[in-house]
């Protein structure tokens, strides 16, 4: 789910770039460092506006200015029993792999419907169905997501398409 | 059995014996004394004759089968202990489970001999039992038929008035139509209408009252000890006989008592058995008489008759007939082989339990010598039968491998069969069978050790040698078996439990408080108990995950620490994956709790997951896998191997700062991502950077917990991590600073090193200091700190510090300028902020560059071989210096002193230009080589350079002032700096460039 979250991030310049266009280099800097970057909780996809920049500080010892800035982002965080759309990274014998976003997303052969079955033959590797649903690299899928993992930087999630109206999307 | 009881005993005690006598006494039965027919079904048989001493607490109540089976359940149930061999009368050979056909057959044999008895024995109460013990339950005129049809004889009656005219013309001709019966029921109505309110209800009290006793007690409260023997039943005596042999003896008492059953002198026992196991040799006999004991087992073969049979005490006679539950064999648990023996205490896998439930099949890792230490050359050993004797030779006992059919072959190859149809991998070998390298083998229940298994790792790693589909499956299907049983310890509070059995099977709540076997926990499923606190016992317990929880192996399984998030719960197995290598694993709830962190690595362990370790001396690894007891590690060929931790040398730290280039010359660091150049063209961030290889995870692999290894020159980066500009995209904001763009030139250059001699050596100083100052001497020797300086005066050599000194001319005594000594002196520094030092690159102006550029404009003077070059005023370029300011340019003076006469026009230049007091050099070139016209005293060999000649008296200036142009100067220009390469010629002095160029000072070559 998408939320606009007021965040803050500490910034250190390098005496260098102490000048007139220092606060053009903190923003630089800010999008540079938080945009695309996920806290373990959720990800932040872009900062819409910076709220403010505080004096900086010069750091004892180092030199560096370190200014805290505020701003507000957008961020995006998945939720146990969420139902996302996502694109196939990979296939392998047990599961597949999806990616929602910048979520990898697992969905193991548990949670595969009973019916589909695995092939190994042919170019790629691949989920199906008697019905038709294929479930192979790049295939859009709809999962619900049963659990997610968050490490400092990274988060994992494992999903499920053993349910109505989930799994491969038409094209 | 109980008819020979039966016939020998007079009445009153036969009562004892024969609870059904009682029964035949109901009132029903008084009412019915007809005899009917023999008993058909086994349980008439059966069933009143229960052991004894039951029958003695019950006999004056009224029994009928289905409370005396109720006791029986009663007593056996009581307690989790089921005493197998107590039916004394009917089994009179039951020792023991394992003696189950022997008692069959026996059960058999006695139904007979019952019934041919009764038949002998008319008019025995027993017989009026057998019918009427059903009578309560049966409509007593339905007996009327019955004792129409099979008692024809005493049918007189005529078909009564009552009947129905349908059924009477329905019946032949010659019918009976006796109604006696029939009215004779008419007459117990009456009869029973006529009583009165009390008569009846004592009637039924009578009936039925004792029944309810007997009811309750096949109740858990009735006390089992009414049960128990007491002095009046019969004794059990021990005997002795040879261990092993009981069942025979028992089989022959058995026999014994069937042939004289009807002899003058019947075996007068009740029932004999024995316990097996640790009671071997022992043989019990449950008889009235210790004479009768005898008799039963006199002249029995295996019987030791010098041991006079022994009377258990009452009080342990119903510890001899406990058996202990003995838990439930399945296929695929383990158990320990108990039997002494080369398998004495090998772990063995249940392969099959045959329905006896006493021969269990095992699965084994064979012991096998192949014959190898047998000496087959050895004459044979006959017994006395003629038979080769089997020699017990005490070897040591070999070790468990798997069947090897080539060992096999090898010696004893005529012993070794494949077997037919098991596929190919079944042998039979020595008439045992071998599948799959697997000894196939029976053994009895009570050789196996079925608790405190324990199972090692290594053990079962043995059996575990692949599944069907090649994956190890063993741990649920095996090892969790041994270990199935949920312990208190298993559960704490906070732990989301369910409730699998029992009342209140399906409630789920979160446990608050673990005591005992005891657990308490909040309800939060729907329904009436919601939010209220129950208690429920451990063994209907059971942790409950959700798809997607995030748990932890805390035990039990070889899976132990593991993380992983929940994708499957289906009763207590619960499917992981988990986080290191997403791998799906199958463990028991109980072995589960809920994780809290993102997991830690395997405790125990020196080595985490993706630790890159040194193997060999040339081979190093990424830690894959970490087990408790072992590691799986992908070397830098790819090829995974697994090794204890044992056999690492050790763990190479993650050198975060490691750099290689990709494929396409571009920089690669730790946790940049990567793509690989052709092949599978994989992906991943990269872990380690060793030598040539690169080791590349990628979450989305399976294989290897998605780590590969590639060649540092097989990849390409994609991005590089943090934005840093790795390939082509990105732009490092360090960059975007002006100030510090550094055009070209390397911004900072590391002061050049002073190498080679010190320059001190050899010069004329004087001491500024110390005891000693004023005085000369020559440096004899140099180091950073302190010099040797032989004084002029005394024949002495003093040390000091080479701050106190000052250089000076040896033949005016002038002092010079000390700087001269750039390298030697200070080697730290850059050639010190003095101007001249800066001179050659510091200045950005042209004038500035190096004096090789200089030169370069200048004309390559200094080759002085070209003549016309030679002549210019070459150091026309070191006038440029002198132009441009800087006093150190003198220091090319220097250069131009040794480089010959051609400068010295230049040299007269300083003078002026120099202006400063660089100038000494200068002023002491004129000295020297006063004709400025002369040609490079160098290159004229008829000529003694002054340099040479300045021998002692007058070192050369070259010797004595180094010039910065030696080192620094050519700062790499290498093309163009040839021409100073000519500096060597005339001098043979010891800084030569060259030299300088070997220093491991920052170069660019």
């Amino acid at each position: 789910m998408f939320f606009v979250k007021t965040l803050e991030h500490r910034i250190d310049l390098h005496p260098s770039f102490f000048s007139a266009s220092a606060p053009d280099f903190i923003k630089e800097k800010l999008y540079q460092d938080v945009e695309g970057t996920n806290t373990g909780t959720f990800m932040i996809i872009a900062v819409l506006q910076i709220d403010d920049i505080s004096e900086p500080k010069i750091a004892p010892g180092t030199g560096f200015a370190q200014y805290n800035v505020g701003y507000r982002a957008m961020v995006w965080r998945p939720f146990r029993g969420e139902v996302v759309d996502g694109k196939v990274t990979n296939v392998v014998n047990n599961g597949f792999f999806a990616d929602v976003g910048g979520l990898a997303v697992f969905v193991s052969k548990t949670m595969l419907p009973p019916s589909m079955k695995h092939n190994a033959e042919g170019s790629t590797p691949s989920w199906s169905e008697a019905d038709g649903m294929i479930i192979e690299r790049d295939s859009q899928v709809r999962l619900r997501i049963k659990g997610i993992r968050g490490e400092l930087g990274q988060m994992y999630a494992i999903g499920s398409i053993r349910e109505d109206y989930l799994g491969a999307l038409l094209q | 059995m109980a008819s020979w009881l039966d016939q020998d005993f007079p009445d009153e005690e036969e009562d004892d014996f024969n609870p059904q006598a009682e029964v035949a006494s109901d009132d029903e039965a008084d009412e019915k004394p007809q005899l009917n027919g023999d008993a058909e079904d086994e349980d008439d048989d059966v069933a009143p004759q229960r052991s004894r001493s039951r029958s003695r607490q019950v006999n004056d109540e009224v029994k009928d089968e289905d409370e005396d089976k109720d006791d029986d359940v009663d007593l056996t149930g009581g307690d989790d202990d089921q005493p197998v061999e107590v039916d004394g009368d009917d089994h009179p050979a039951v020792g023991d489970e394992d003696d189950e056909e022997v008692a069959d057959q026996d059960d058999e044999e006695d139904e007979e001999e019952e019934e041919d008895e009764d038949d002998d024995l008319p008019g025995r109460p027993a017989k009026k039992r057998r019918k009427n013990r059903r009578n309560q339950f049966i409509d007593v005129e339905a007996e009327v038929d019955e004792d129409d049809e099979e008692e024809p004889e005493e049918e007189d009656d005529l078909p009564g008035d009552e009947m129905h005219p349908d059924d009477l013309q329905e019946l032949p001709a010659d019918a009976d139509r006796d109604d006696r019966k029939h009215r004779e029921l008419d007459r117990q109505r009456e009869a029973k209408e006529q009583e009165t309110a009390e008569e009846q209800a004592q009637r039924f009290v009578e009936r039925y009252g004792r029944k309810e006793r007997a009811g309750a007690a096949t109740g858990a409260v009735v006390p089992q000890r009414l049960l128990l023997p007491g002095p009046e039943d019969p004794h059990i005596f021990r005997l002795k006989c040879r261990p092993g042999k009981e069942r025979d003896v028992i089989q022959g008492i058995s026999l014994r008592m069937a042939e004289r059953q009807y002899s003058r002198e019947p075996i007068l026992i009740n029932s004999a058995f024995e316990r097996g196991g640790v009671m071997a040799g022992n043989l019990y006999v449950e008889a009235r008489r210790q004479e009768d004991v005898v008799a039963a087992v006199e002249g029995l073969t295996h019987v030791f008759s010098s041991y006079k049979p022994l009377m258990i005490p009452i009080e342990e006679m119903p510890d001899l007939l406990k058996i202990k539950k003995s838990s439930l064999l399945e296929p695929g648990m383990y158990v320990r082989v108990r039997k002494t023996g080369w398998y004495q205490g090998d772990l063995a896998q249940v392969e099959d339990v045959e329905s006896n439930g006493v021969d269990v099949t095992l699965r084994l890792i064979p012991r096998l010598t192949y014959g190898l230490t047998e000496d087959t050359n050895a004459p044979a050993v006959l017994d006395q039968n003629g038979k080769r004797k089997r020699t017990k030779t005490t070897q040591p006992r070999p070790p468990a491998k798997h069947f090897s059919e080539t060992e096999a072959k090898k010696k004893l190859g005529r012993y070794l069969s494949r077997a037919q149809g098991l596929g190919n991998n079944a042998f039979t070998f020595e008439n045992e069978d071998y599948v799959d390298g697997f000894l196939i083998k029976n053994f009895r229940i009570n050789q196996l050790q079925r608790d405190n298994v324990n199972p090692t790792l290594e053990e079962v790693t043995k059996f575990a040698s692949g599944g069907e589909d090649g994956t190890e499956n063993l741990d649920l299907n095996a090892l969790a078996a041994t270990i199935k049983q949920t312990k208190a310890e298993d559960y704490l509070p906070g732990d989301k439990v369910e409730i699998f059995r029992g009342e209140q099977k399906g409630v789920t709540g979160k446990s608050v408080e673990v005591y005992g076997d005891v657990v308490k926990m909040r309800v939060d499923s729907a329904g009436a108990l919601r939010g209220q606190v129950i208690e429920a016992p451990i063994k209907d317990l059971r942790k409950l995950f959700r798809e997607g929880d995030h748990v932890k192996v805390i035990g039990g399984s070889k899976y132990v620490d593991e993380v992983g998030m929940v994708v499957k719960s289906k009763d207590d197995r619960v499917t992981l994956l988990t986080d290191s290598n997403n791998q799906e694993i199958t463990v028991f709830s109980k072995d589960l709790r809920e994780a809290t962190d993102a997991g830690g690595n395997v405790a125990g362990s020196k080595f985490d997951l993706f630790d890159l370790v040194q193997l060999d001396v040339s081979t190093v690894g990424c830690v894959i896998k970490v087990d408790r007891e072992s590691l799986r590690v992908l070397d830098q060929n790819g090829s995974i191997r697994s090794m204890l931790p044992s056999a690492i040398s050790n763990k190479l730290e993650r050198r975060r700062n490691a750099v290689a280039t990709d494929s396409n010359g571009n920089e690669m660091k730790i946790d940049d991502t990567i793509k690989e150049f052709g092949g599978e063209q994989r992906q991943g961030r990269v872990l380690h950077l060793h030598r040539n290889f690169v080791f590349v995870q990628n979450r989305e692999r399976v294989e290897n917990a998605g780590v590969w290894v590639a060649r540092h020159m097989n990849v390409t980066t994609l991005n590089a991590k943090g934005g840093r500009p790795g390939g082509q995209n990105g732009v490092d904001l360090t960059r975007m600073n002006p100030a510090m763009k550094q055009n070209g030139v390397p911004g900072v250059m590391a002061p050049p090193q002073g190498r080679g001699r010190d320059r001190l050596i050899g010069k004329t100083v004087k001491l500024r200091s110390g005891n000693q100052k004023g005085m000369i001497g020559i440096v004899k020797d140099a180091t950073d700190q302190t010099v040797k300086v032989e004084l002029h005066a005394k024949n002495k050599v003093i040390s000091i510090n080479r701050d106190h000194l000052q250089v000076i001319d040896p033949r005016s005594g002038q002092p010079i300028d000390d700087r001269g000594r750039p390298g030697g002196g200070m080697p730290g520094r850059t050639p010190a902020p003095g101007a001249y030092g800066r001179t050659p690159f510091g200045g950005p102006g042209a004038e500035g560059r190096t004096p090789a550029y200089a030169m370069a404009g200048g004309g390559r003077t200094p080759t002085w071989k070209q003549d016309v070059g030679s002549r210019t005023p070459g150091y026309g370029g070191a006038t440029a210096y002198g132009g441009g300011g800087f006093g150190g340019t003198t220091a090319y003076g220097g250069q131009t002193s040794y480089g010959g006469g051609t400068s010295y026009g230049g040299a007269t230049t300083y003078g002026g230009g120099g202006g400063g007091g660089g100038s000494v050099w200068g002023g002491n070139q004129s000295t020297w080589n006063p004709n400025p016209s002369s040609r490079t005293p160098a290159h004229n060999p008829g000529n003694k350079t002054p340099a040479y000649s300045g021998g002692l008296e007058a070192p050369t200036p070259g010797f004595s002032a180094p010039t910065p142009g030696d080192q620094p100067t050519p700062g790499g220009f290498r093309g163009q700096y040839q021409t100073p390469a000519a500096y060597q010629t005339p001098g043979g002095f010891p800084e030569t460039p060259g030299a300088g160029f070997d220093d491991d000072g920052p170069r660019y070559d």
